[in-house]
Order: structure tokens, then C-alpha cells, then sequence
């Protein structure tokens, strides 16, 4: 007969001021094989601890439930104190009191009512509970790092300085992402080039980052410490190992392409570097644009290479190595606001363009050399309206979150305008203004005094009369109609997952939200881990966020790692599904809908009767198993069973709550 | 008709002598002239004992699953129905096809009700075929009937499910003869962790009719040998109906035991999902 003990947590008043959970306690003692009950103020305190194992002694228990907060919070906690004592750390079961009973009832009655039943459950499982061991796995020391702006970057270098081996995955020709596209860095007006730069070389030079441009992810299968990755290395059709970027064969080359670098405003040539400080600092082909590789005629780059560093005849590549741990890295795009807003003009008007857009007019090594000029005209414009939440914020066309950064942005963008052309008239239509961060608030300020209108609303249209954009709209401080007319229009639009996210998290076997950001897995707890071990986040992948966030996530990740390395060994949850292959019919429905890859169908010697058999069952690799269950639910015949949530104790459980 | 029974009884016949097949599962005569038998032909001489008339009505597959590993290939005379029934049997990896001889007949209909909806009168697979393709054609009324149900309110479905359910026996007889059915050991058998409750009353009956039908909802191939074994009169393929009806509302056209290598959409994950339920 098992000897349960049952300990009923207060939580201050969290859960003692919806329950009565000294009668909670007093009705787990009339539970069978029940030897103790009590409650305590806080039951996770040193003290509350403490009497746990106290009555572990006294009472010589071999397995407790404790009545608390969800098993997210402290299920860990209890498990570490269990080592302290006799009982195995998987004899323990977490009563979910708090956020699932005290902090979601009012009726005290009702609630102490739910709360015995929550605590019975436990009571039918824990009895079903069978001691868990973890067992071991090595780690492979080298980090992948995909996507290389400022996040990978960061993440990258710190992981390299702390001594490991990183590879640094990018699918752009060049590294740098979406800072080195931008000006300057609010609020302190630093250059953006000039602090992501240098950090760029760096990475280029650093003995421990082994950079991978222009390449993709291709498949990912193992776990954590042990991830076997395939990349894809495009063809580039420029041999990098020769070609010293002296940049003859761009300056020949006859094909001219808009430049995605510039957004759209100037044109690179068919054989290009996305920009002048790009790392690598060679050029590629770009396979749909050149005339050799689309016609088969030009060749003019492979003629005036002093080096025969061009081949027509490059291919796509993939290579494999093992990594121990993968940072996700993958960054932000801007909505395709263009199809979104036909009021806006849809894109048919050159002067209405985007924050990113503005960030190369104004940008000394942009499209105008850093003089802001209307796209359609060239021309300075004198009066420039801004336009804000151009599909955040907005349920109806675009996304319903904020993106963070724009606000902040939108006060630069302002300042910078004013600063740079005398006389001229800046006016920001906004819905709210949202300045938290160090500084943030004071330079918002700042572009006010500079001479800024702000004016809260929205744009409801913008049209062309002569050369000039009418913006109409509404101040709705004042409660009228506006119309300003304007020379240049930027609209501040949200930030999206960027492109290609979707097959990143599928090979990873992550999650991703409604919106396309990918799943961290605690929002507030594991902000930078995801529900797959050994898969971390860094940057606005996650979420829309700034640079300074960016970077700290991207540290914050990288540390992670670094713990991760720093053990030769690490642990793995002994809570891990389990077939049983008398019973398995080799259906194979549970490799269908593993999320982590971690079945597989293997053949088996077995005898039906008197005849020997080869037979097909699953087979669970534990290493990669994170315990989800989905293969439990999905076998008809039960034949799978999830270590702590086996089928027989989750049938205790139902049948505990219908008594 | 006359024809189509010498040749398959020749054929049959030949392929015992020539050892191709270990035996044949088809159709015998029984005492009465409506009602015909499955039977097992494993020796040459016996093939003149196989019948093919209206009354054929017994599917002749999931016999074969009684012998997963065979030593010869194991000869199935099939139907349409009965080919559908193959392929969701080596679609859920319960049979490889390589031990099959599959001795196709198309089939213009049997004593047998649900085969006035049917849409694969002609075996979709098979080794051999005796006699003519007949004339296939799309069935309007699939789910008519259980669109009619669906009309009803919430309780009158619960009050004419609960009823019916009231009447069920645990013969398991629809589960034995349901080719969607295969798993080694049912859940239904399993007395340890006590999924299904022996007793006959309201509650384990509910149980054993809804994990039925969730079971084999989504790889139903609609031959509806479910509801002609069973010996109280339950409606039971209106439940996979429904299931099938809902899945071709939500993922499109969609029938199992084609020649498609589909998975089962219950079972499949894919990130283009419909997904406005989360």
C-alpha cells in the first residue's frame, strides 16, 4: 500500500483567500492510501520545504502531492527537494490550486469544492506514480547561429568568445540584416553602420565563427547536444576561396537590377555586393538576373576576372555537421503594406514609401548619398507627413499587435527631416505615442521642440493634386477633419515574421504563434528557449522589438548556450513516451504526428505461434522524445505510453474526478 | 453470370495447381439459395465450390489479417469494396501487398443496401480481372442522410443515440469485421488499464460506440459491413458518416482506401491547416 503524503500550499492569500485549504487538506486524510495531509502559508520557502521532508521521515512517505501553483512554476522546485530524500523525484504530483481554481473563482464554496476534486485527482495519479530515472547525453560543443543580423551576430560572437565553435547561417549574400540598412539608432543618434559594422568583420575574422553565407537550412533530425543539420549552400557562382572583391567584374557587368539592399531606389548589376561594407566583401551572381547563366551569352565578368574566380557551371550545394545546440535568429520583414492599404495608393505614388525606404534616402552611403529627395523628382520636399501604425494596430487590414520600435523611429525620422532641410514642416499622425526605454521618452520630447507636429489619427486617405499628396485624416483631439498636403508621405509599417519562417520552425520542430513569430517558451520564465531543448531565440523572430532588446535577447540566448556547453553531459527528462511492442500493430500513426521526429518504424524478430516473424513496431528515440503525448493520443491501441502521464494514471484521474 | 463463375472458378483453379497462392478466400453456396458463405479454397479441386451471385454480400478481405504472414500469397477474390478494404489494410501497414493475389470481379451491386450509394463498383486494385468494368457513378446523396440528421437539436441527437446504444451488446461483431479495424490488440480487449467497461448499461456501451467510431472515423471506407453484422439493427455507419461528411466540409473531397497514398487526415500534421478552432 503506498504511504502518500499531501501538502496543501496557502500562497499567501493567492490560494488561502478563495479556499479553504485547511479543508482541502482535512478531506485528502479520508483519501485511500493517504497517511498525512496539512497546509502550510508557502509551502515553496525554505521552511515550508523544510516540513516536507520533515514529514517524509516522520511519517516514512513514498510519495507526496502538493496543492499549489501550476507545475510550470514549482513542479522543478519539489522535484530538486526530493532529492534530498528518499522518495524518486517522479513520485510527485502537482495539485494545480492556484492558477487553475483560486485565481480564476470568487465563490470560496465552490472553489475549495474544485479544489478537492484538483487534489483528489492527484491523490488517484500519485498512487499510479512509479520511481523515473534520468539518464545521460553527451553534447557536441558547436552552436548554429541562422540568420545573421545584429541577433545572430551578437549571439554568434559571444558564443565564439566564450570558447566554442559557432557557425554563423545566412541566406542573404551578406550579413547585417536589417541594422546595417538604417541610419542612425535612436535615441542616442549613433550611426547604425558604424556600430554593426565593425561587428560584422569581426564575425568574419573571429577564429571560432565559421561564417555561411548565402545558404539555407535543408533538414534537421537529432536533439539536443546532438542536432545532425544539412545546410544548402546556394550556388554563388563565384569561387570565394580565390576572389579578393577587387570589384572589377561588377563595374563590366551589363545587366542592371533594382537593388533590394536600397529598397527599390537605385540598381546594383547582375554580379553584385549587396553593399559596399558587405561581409563577405566578395560578390555573387544572381542566377536570374545574369545574361549568362538566363541567354547564355555575356560572360563579360568570368573575361575581366584577373583571377578565373567566376564559374557559370556552380551548383547548389549541402553539407552536414553536427551542432550541439541552434539559436534561431531569423529577424523581421515589413508588411507588404502596398496590398493592404489602396488608400494609401497601393504603392502607385513614387513619394509614398516606407520607414525602411526613408532610412536609405537619408543614409550618406544610400541611393542620394544622404540627401533627402522625393523619389519621383528628386526634389526636396518641404513638407513631409508621417504616418504611423500602418498595419500595427489594426485588426481589420493588418496585425493587431504593435510593433514597438516605430514610434521611436517615426520621432527619428522627424528630427532628422528637420534637422536636414531648413523650413521644412513635419507632421506625425499617431495613435498613441509609446516611448518606454532608457531615454526613449526625453528624445520624443526633444522632436516636439524640434518643430514635429503631432496629430493624433489616422490617414484615412492620401491622393495626388499636381505634384503634391493630399493627406486626409482625422485629429481626433479636436474632433475635426484634417488635410495636410504633403511632398513626401513615410509610412511607419509593422513588422511581420520575415519570409520562409514558417519551414524553419516545421524543420525545427518549434512553435509558432498566430501572427508567424516563433513560440518562446515561457513568455515571462524561458523568454529565449523554446518548447524543443536545445532550440533557442534570439531578436524579432520572437516578436517585434528594437535594437537594444534585440541584442540583449540575442546575449541572453547565447548564455544559454554557453551553460549548455559548459557540461560535457546533460541530463534528460525521464518523462519520455514508451512502446510497448507486444501490443504495437506497426500502424505507424504516432511517427505521423510526432512534432520532434522522434519515432521511427523499426523491424523486430517476434513468432506468431510456431513461426518466426519479422514485424514492424515504433520504436521512441528518448533523446529526442520531449514528452508531449501526441503519439499517446494517437495509438488506437494504447500501446503507447508517456512516462508520468501513462494511460492507467490518467484513468485514475477521470475516474477520481467523476466519483 | 454463368461465365463470370467459370472463369473464376478456372482461374482460381489454376492459380492452387500452379502455386501461386496458398489459398483463395471467396464466396460458397450454403443451404439456403439467398445466403452465401466465405469460404477458404486451398486445394484445385475444390474451386468449383466458389459462387458469385447477388447474395455475395460478405467482405472477403479482413479475413486476410487472420494471416499477416503468410507463407504463399493469400488469393482474395474482391469486389469493389473489398479492394478499398486492401488498400486501407496495406495503407495502415497491416498487409503488404506482395503476399496478395487480388482476383478482382467488378460488381454491380448485392443484397445489400448500402451498395445503392456505391462509387467504386470496380476494384480499384487487383492482379486479375474477371469480366467487364460496369458503369461507375458519383453518389449526390453520400451524405444525405446524415445531413437530414444533422437538422435535429442537440438532445434529440443525444436521446436517439443514447437509445440506440441501449441496445448494443459488446458482440464487437462490427469491430471483427471492419477492415479499418486492425490493430493487434483492441483497446476494447485491454481489461488492465480499463479503457472500455464490461458492463452492459448506458455508459460503457456510449463509450465503445463513440472510441469506435473516433477510431475508424477518418479511414471509414464505406462498405458498411459494420451495420450488416450487427445484430441489434444499429445505425452505425451514420457515425463514420458524419465524421467523413464534416472532414470533407472541412479538408475537401476525400474517401479512403483509394489509390492515393493520402494519409489519414486525423492523423496528418501539416502547417497549411485549418486551424480557427485554436
Amino acid at each position: 500500500m503506498s504511504r502518500i503524503g499531501v501538502f496543501v500550499c496557502h500562497c499567501g492569500t493567492n490560494i488561502a483567500g478563495t479556499v479553504d485549504v485547511a479543508r482541502v487538506a482535512e478531506a485528502m486524510k479520508a483519501e485511500p492510501g493517504v497517511v498525512f495531509a496539512t497546509d502550510y502559508k508557502y509551502m515553496c520557502s525554505e521552511p515550508g520545504q523544510q516540513m516536507v521532508k520533515d514529514m517524509i521521515k516522520e511519517h516514512k512517505l513514498d510519495r507526496i502531492v502538493i496543492c499549489s501553483c501550476t507545475p510550470r512554476m514549482h513542479e522543478n522546485t519539489f522535484r530538486k527537494m526530493l532529492k534530498d530524500t528518499d522518495v524518486n523525484p517522479y513520485m510527485l504530483e502537482i495539485a494545480n490550486i492556484r492558477e487553475q481554481c483560486s485565481w480564476v473563482h470568487t465563490d470560496k464554496e465552490k472553489a475549495t469544492e474544485k479544489a478537492i476534486a484538483l487534489a483528489r485527482m492527484a491523490v488517484a495519479k500519485v498512487g499510479r506514480d512509479f520511481p523515473l530515472f534520468t539518464s545521460t547525453i553527451p553534447i557536441h560543443k558547436k552552436a548554429l547561429v541562422i540568420g545573421g543580423g545584429i541577433a545572430g551576430i551578437q549571439a554568434a560572437l559571444d558564443i565564439a568568445d566564450a570558447g566554442y565553435q559557432v557557425t554563423l547561417l545566412e541566406r542573404e549574400p551578406s550579413i547585417g540584416g536589417r541594422m546595417v540598412m538604417l541610419d542612425k539608432t535612436f535615441p542616442t543618434l549613433d550611426c547604425s553602420a558604424c556600430i554593426s559594422t565593425p561587428k560584422m568583420v569581426e564575425v568574419s575574422a573571429h577564429p571560432n565563427i565559421e561564417l555561411r553565407t548565402s545558404c539555407e537550412l535543408e533538414d534537421v533530425s537529432g536533439y539536443v547536444g546532438n542536432f545532425e543539420v544539412t545546410i544548402r549552400q546556394k550556388a554563388r557562382y563565384v569561387n570565394h576561396d580565390i576572389c579578393t572583391g577587387c570589384g572589377l567584374c561588377e563595374t563590366k557587368c551589363p545587366t542592371k537590377v533594382i537593388s533590394e539592399f536600397n529598397q527599390g531606389m537605385s540598381e546594383r548589376r547582375a554580379i553584385y555586393k549587396s553593399f559596399a561594407q558587405a561581409v563577405p566583401a566578395k560578390p555573387v551572381i544572381d542566377p536570374d538576373h545574369c545574361r549568362k547563366l538566363q541567354e547564355g551569352k555575356c560572360g563579360v565578368c568570368q573575361a575581366v576576372c584577373p583571377l578565373k574566380a567566376i564559374n557559370f557551371e556552380d551548383k547548389d550545394t549541402t553539407f552536414t555537421d553536427t551542432y550541439g545546440a541552434i539559436i534561431v535568429s531569423t529577424g523581421y520583414q515589413l508588411i507588404q503594406w502596398q496590398d493592404l492599404y489602396p488608400e494609401y495608393g497601393g504603392g502607385r505614388f513614387k513619394d509614398v514609401i516606407s520607414g525602411l525606404q526613408f532610412e536609405r534616402l537619408v543614409n550618406a552611403s544610400g541611393p542620394t548619398e544622404g540627401h533627402i529627395l522625393r523619389p519621383s523628382d528628386q526634389t526636396e520636399p518641404k513638407d513631409v507627413v508621417i504616418v504611423k501604425c500602418v498595419g500595427s494596430r489594426d485588426p481589420k487590414k493588418g496585425k493587431s499587435y504593435c510593433s514597438r520600435a516605430c514610434c521611436m523611429y517615426a520621432a527619428k525620422h522627424a528630427h532628422q527631416i528637420l534637422e536636414k532641410i531648413p523650413d521644412s514642416n513635419v507632421y506625425v499622425f499617431y495613435m498613441d505615442v509609446r516611448t518606454p526605454g532608457k531615454g526613449y521618452e526625453e528624445f520624443y520630447d526633444r522632436t516636439r521642440k524640434d518643430g514635429a507636429n503631432y496629430i493624433r489619427g489616422r490617414v484615412a486617405k492620401i491622393y495626388k493634386e499636381g505634384g503634391r499628396l493630399i493627406c486626409r485624416g482625422e485629429d481626433s483631439l479636436l474632433g475635426r477633419q484634417v488635410t495636410v498636403e504633403a511632398d513626401l508621405v513615410i509610412l511607419e509599417t509593422a513588422m511581420v515574421p520575415a519570409d520562409g519562417i514558417g519551414e524553419v520552425v516545421h524543420k525545427l520542430g518549434i512553435a509558432m504563434d498566430a501572427d508567424g513569430w516563433v513560440q518562446e517558451a515561457h513568455p515571462k520564465l524561458r523568454p529565449v528557449e523554446t518548447q524543443t531543448a536545445g532550440v533557442y531565440l534570439a531578436g524579432t523572430c520572437q516578436g517585434p522589438k528594437d535594437i537594444p532588446d534585440t541584442v540583449a535577447q540575442a546575449s541572453a540566448a547565447a548564455a544559454k548556450v554557453c551553460g549548455l556547453f559548459s557540461k560535457s553531459e546533460m541530463e534528460t527528462s525521464p518523462m519520455t513516451s514508451k512502446v510497448d511492442q507486444s501490443k504495437c500493430c506497426g500502424c505507424g500513426h504516432c511517427e505521423v504526428c510526432c512534432p520532434y521526429k522522434a519515432i521511427t518504424l523499426v523491424e523486430i524478430d517476434d513468432r506468431e505461434g510456431p513461426k518466426k516473424i519479422r514485424r514492424t513496431v515504433a520504436s521512441v528515440n528518448s533523446g529526442l522524445c520531449q514528452g508531449c503525448g501526441c503519439c499517446a493520443a494517437a495509438c488506437r491501441t494504447g500501446a503507447i505510453d508517456l512516462l508520468g502521464f501513462t494511460n492507467d494514471q490518467i484513468l485514475r484521474e477521470v475516474d477520481a474526478l467523476c466519483q | 453470370m454463368s461465365s463470370i463463375i467459370e472463369e473464376l472458378q478456372s482461374t482460381v483453379k489454376k492459380l492452387l495447381e500452379d502455386g501461386t497462392v496458398g489459398y483463395v478466400i471467396g464466396w460458397g453456396a450454403t443451404r439456403f439459395p439467398d445466403r452465401t458463405t466465405p469460404v477458404f479454397i486451398t486445394r484445385p479441386e475444390d474451386a468449383h465450390k466458389l459462387v458469385w451471385n447477388h447474395y455475395c454480400v460478405n467482405g472477403t478481405a479482413k479475413y486476410a489479417l487472420d494471416d499477416r504472414y503468410p507463407e504463399k500469397k493469400i488469393g482474395i477474390i474482391i469486389r469493389g469494396c473489398d479492394s478499398r478494404a486492401v488498400n486501407r489494410m496495406i495503407q495502415d501497414n497491416q498487409l503488404k501487398r506482395e503476399n496478395l493475389y487480388l482476383i478482382g470481379i467488378p460488381c454491380d451491386g448485392k443484397e445489400n443496401p448500402v451498395c445503392e450509394g456505391c462509387q467504386h463498383k470496380n476494384p480499384l486494385v487487383y492482379d486479375v480481372l474477371i469480366g467487364t468494368p460496369v458503369e461507375e457513378k458519383i453518389n449526390p446523396d453520400r451524405f444525405k442522410e446524415v445531413a437530414e440528421f444533422e437538422k435535429l437539436s442537440q438532445d434529440e441527437k443525444y436521446e436517439y443515440w443514447a437509445k440506440q446504444y441501449d441496445k448494443c451488446i459488446h458482440c464487437y461483431a462490427c469491430r471483427n469485421v471492419c477492415p479499418a479495424c486492425n490493430c493487434k490488440e483492441c483497446y476494447a480487449d485491454q481489461y488492465r488499464v480499463g479503457w472500455q467497461g464490461k458492463q452492459n448499461n448506458r455508459n460503457s456501451n456510449q463509450v465503445y460506440g463513440l472510441t469506435r467510431a473516433f477510431h475508424v472515423g477518418d479511414r471509414c471506407i464505406e462498405c458498411g459491413e459494420c451495420e450488416r453484422v450487427c445484430p441489434m439493427g444499429l445505425p452505425i455507419m451514420r457515425q463514420t458518416k458524419k465524421m467523413l461528411k464534416d472532414i470533407n466540409d472541412l479538408f475537401g473531397d476525400y474517401e479512403c482506401g483509394l489509390n492515393d497514398s493520402r494519409p489519414h487526415v486525423l492523423g496528418e500534421f501539416d502547417l497549411q491547416d485549418r486551424d480557427e478552432f485554436m
